[in-house]
């Protein structure tokens, strides 16, 4: 294990963040699988609502629901799945400060709190990173982290973003006490570069690529640490030989192909599609090489898609070979 | 209802997760409706750069901006057809409501001052998606357009928008609020009632775990906004009976993605229970299959049969082209094709057996190989979605 992967496996946190639609949930998880196959226990982390790890890494689907669980669940050699909800979170908070789960029942199940909960600004980002944060502080009995490495999928680029910028406004408003101690240690965390990354993912298309780049600025001015962009979704390109002559010549061709699959017009309207979605790939990854001063790690668009544990495998396998 | 139909709606709401082209298809609504002689409005929340520049508005920005008369022209829209465009943005509309609504100048500057506000209008819980409908509210009300396109911000769940005017005016009443805003009044009108009760309880207990400073702060980004509050009661309600009129439609756009036409249906039962009128769906970025008929079905013989009469085909016609390569190439690419036009038709399928529209009010559009934040491009879509031959 060598180059960027093993610059990444040797973070504690990992953010997996990105616009919308880009396979930020996938990639999360490919790395989740790649970091276990090379001996680093990992727990993948997804937040809130989401609830598609249990069907994207496990081959059946779970005896009990890992919904409102609280320890990450194993769900092969190494690899484990938390499913991190503020609400739950908040519950486990208070357990910890009070010492009694009793009350901490009771006040999360006031029904004015809730909603007075349901509109407060900034509370889910911050006991969604104190979660984290907790979980990346965990020791074990015989030394050392009991999660050396959490890949997070983290929310959409705005979202995320606020993500990352709640324990500042935090540390502005709050001077002392026990708020202001826990979230000096959030920030710290997040802040060490040396510990936490953020990993943007996007797709070789204008709206993506405008969006990592504001992104990256973004998570530079929080003082986050950013790791390289990873290109999801890149068409392989066609390995056709001299190709503007080989399309002239099969245009000429007669008709009466054997298949479909050899009907000039459908070939040629194919290789046509193809090449002209590479060349456009080709400038969006360009645009983002230039700009980031990097080359984004490539993955390939996989034809089968990823919906399930075969498929986060081959993206494992590909994100391998990007990360090398 | 047919893609026509839709333009008569007054307002027209793109909804759909994230990255299926929500923006670039309100443009193109948007586009289609001016062509037709009705002034219009698309409000995005992407800053959607080529797009603008395609369009000719500029940078988008808060304020409504005109695309250039001669650009409509030359798209062969009609005499008194106008498109403008502008960018949703969340902390200005909030800011705007705040001015509007704040009772006196040192109300308002308590707001604009206030660290949570200024940091995080942006996390409060739903703001960016009220801040759309709040937008649209206003801008329907001056009523300066005959069709307003709303392409709303991208959520997980695709009616996520919907709940927010309900999740902001819904934390009015609640006696946790009262207390953080008013302890002591609460507490000296009926102290001992009020002690015993469990929001005291909840308050005292948060105090010892997040230290008083923090629900202070809190409880001041509270008071400031408290009397807005009604206000804010009242826009929501708005917004609820703007969204469920009938001049008010949804179009749903997809992607060719199986695991989301599956929850299709579900998305079909939320629409329906909150009155909402889904008039039609886009499915986008369909790979279309370039011959008449569906694509063949995958057979590695039938590929190598393809194979060896195209490698043999090269080699007869053009003797100085490496012929096996380029034929491996070609029917791979075929193949490939194929497979994808595959799956969109799966796709499809499953979301014509899960959205209960007429075989009309659906229509798909190829994933397009060049830009599609052209002026043409845009263009090749309407004639997709509007099934047009005539202009271009």
């Amino acid at each position: 294990m060598t180059g960027t992967l093993a610059a990444l496996l040797s973070r504690r946190l990992l953010l997996v963040t990105g616009k919308g639609g880009t396979g930020k949930t996938s990639i999360a998880a490919a790395l989740g699988v790649l970091a276990a196959s090379e001996g680093v226990r990992t727990v993948v982390v997804e937040l809130g609502s989401s609830d598609v790890l249990p069907e994207l890494l496990r081959a059946q689907p779970a005896e009990a629901p890992a919904a409102e669980s609280r320890e990450p669940q194993p769900v092969a050699g190494g690899l484990f799945i938390l499913r991190l909800v503020p609400e739950r979170a908040l519950e486990e908070y208070l357990e910890l400060q009070l010492h009694v789960r009793m009350f901490a029942r009771a006040i999360v199940g006031n029904a004015s709190f809730h909603r007075f909960l349901d509109a407060a600004p900034g509370w889910r980002e911050l006991i969604t990173l104190g979660k984290l944060w907790h979980l990346a502080s965990l020791e074990e009995r015989a030394g050392g982290p009991r999660w050396p490495l959490i890949v997070v999928d983290a929310p959409a680029t705005g979202h995320g973003l606020s993500l990352l910028s709640v324990p500042s406004v935090v540390l502005d408003t709050v001077r002392m006490g026990p708020l202001r101690r826990n979230t000096d240690r959030v920030h710290e965390l997040l802040t060490d570069a040396a510990r936490t990354l953020v990993l943007p993912v996007t797709l070789p298309e204008e709206l993506p690529v405008n969006e990592t780049l504001e992104l990256r600025a973004r998570v530079r001015e929080l003082g986050v640490g950013l790791g390289p962009v990873i290109a999801n979704g890149v068409e392989p390109e066609l390995a056709l030989p001299d190709a503007e002559r080989a399309l002239a010549c099969v245009a000429a061709l007669p008709r009466g192909a054997p298949s479909p699959l050899a009907d000039p017009g459908v070939v040629v309207a194919a290789a046509r599609h193809r090449l002209a979605r590479s060349k456009m790939q080709r400038e969006f990854l360009g645009q983002l090489a230039r700009a980031t001063g990097d080359s984004p790690r490539e993955v390939p668009w996989l034809a089968r898609g990823v919906d399930g544990p075969e498929g986060v495998q081959s993206l494992a396998e590909e994100l391998r070979g990007a990360l090398a | 209802m047919k893609p026509e139909g839709w333009l008569d709606c007054r307002v027209l709401v793109t909804v759909g997760t994230g990255g299926v082209g929500k923006t670039t298809i309100a443009a193109v609504l948007g586009l289609e409706a001016a062509r037709a002689g009705k002034r219009v409005l698309v409000m995005t929340i992407d800053p959607a750069r080529r797009l603008a520049d395609a369009l000719g508005t500029g940078p988008l920005t808060h304020e409504a901006r005109e695309v250039p008369r001669e650009r409509l022209t030359a798209l062969g829209a009609r005499e008194g057809g106008s498109l403008a465009a502008l960018m949703l943005d969340t902390k200005r509309t909030f800011d705007e409501l705040v001015e509007r609504l704040a009772s006196d100048p040192a109300a308002r500057e308590r707001i604009f001052a206030n660290p949570i506000y200024r940091n995080l209008s942006d996390a409060l819980a739903g703001s960016r998606e009220y801040s759309a409908t709040e937008k649209l509210l206003q801008v329907h009300a001056e009523g300066r357009y005959d069709l307003i396109v709303l392409d709303t911000p991208p959520a997980a769940h695709a009616l996520d928008f919907l709940d927010a005017p309900r999740r902001l005016s819904g934390f009015l009443d609640g006696q946790f609020l009262k207390l953080l805003l008013h302890p002591a009044a609460v507490v000296g009108r009926a102290s001992l009632r009020v002690f015993r009760s469990g929001s005291e309880f909840v308050l005292r207990v948060l105090e010892r775990v997040t230290g008083l400073e923090f629900l202070t702060s809190i409880s001041e980004f509270l008071l400031a906004f408290e009397e807005l509050l009604a206000g804010f009661g009242e826009r929501a309600r708005e917004v609820a009976r703007l969204l469920r009129d009938p001049s008010c439609g949804f179009v749903l756009v997809a992607g060719p993605d199986l695991a989301q036409a599956r929850r299709a249906e579900a998305f079909w039962a939320r629409l329906q229970s909150e009155g909402i009128h889904l008039v039609g769906l886009v499915l986008n970025r369909v790979h279309p299959w370039p011959a008449p008929g569906a694509p063949p079905p995958d057979d590695a013989a039938d590929a190598a049969r393809a194979e060896r009469w195209l490698a043999d085909a090269i080699a007869g016609a053009d003797r100085e082209l490496d012929a096996a390569a380029c034929a491996r190439a070609l029917v791979g690419a075929a193949r490939a094709q194929a497979a994808l036009a595959r799956r969109d038709t799966v796709v499809r399928q499953q979301l014509e057996r899960a959205l209960p529209l007429e075989g009309d009010a659906f229509c798909a559009v190829p994933l397009f190989a060049e830009d599609v934040h052209a002026l043409e491009g845009l263009a090749r879509i309407a004639r997709e979605i509007f099934g047009r031959r005539d202009h271009g």
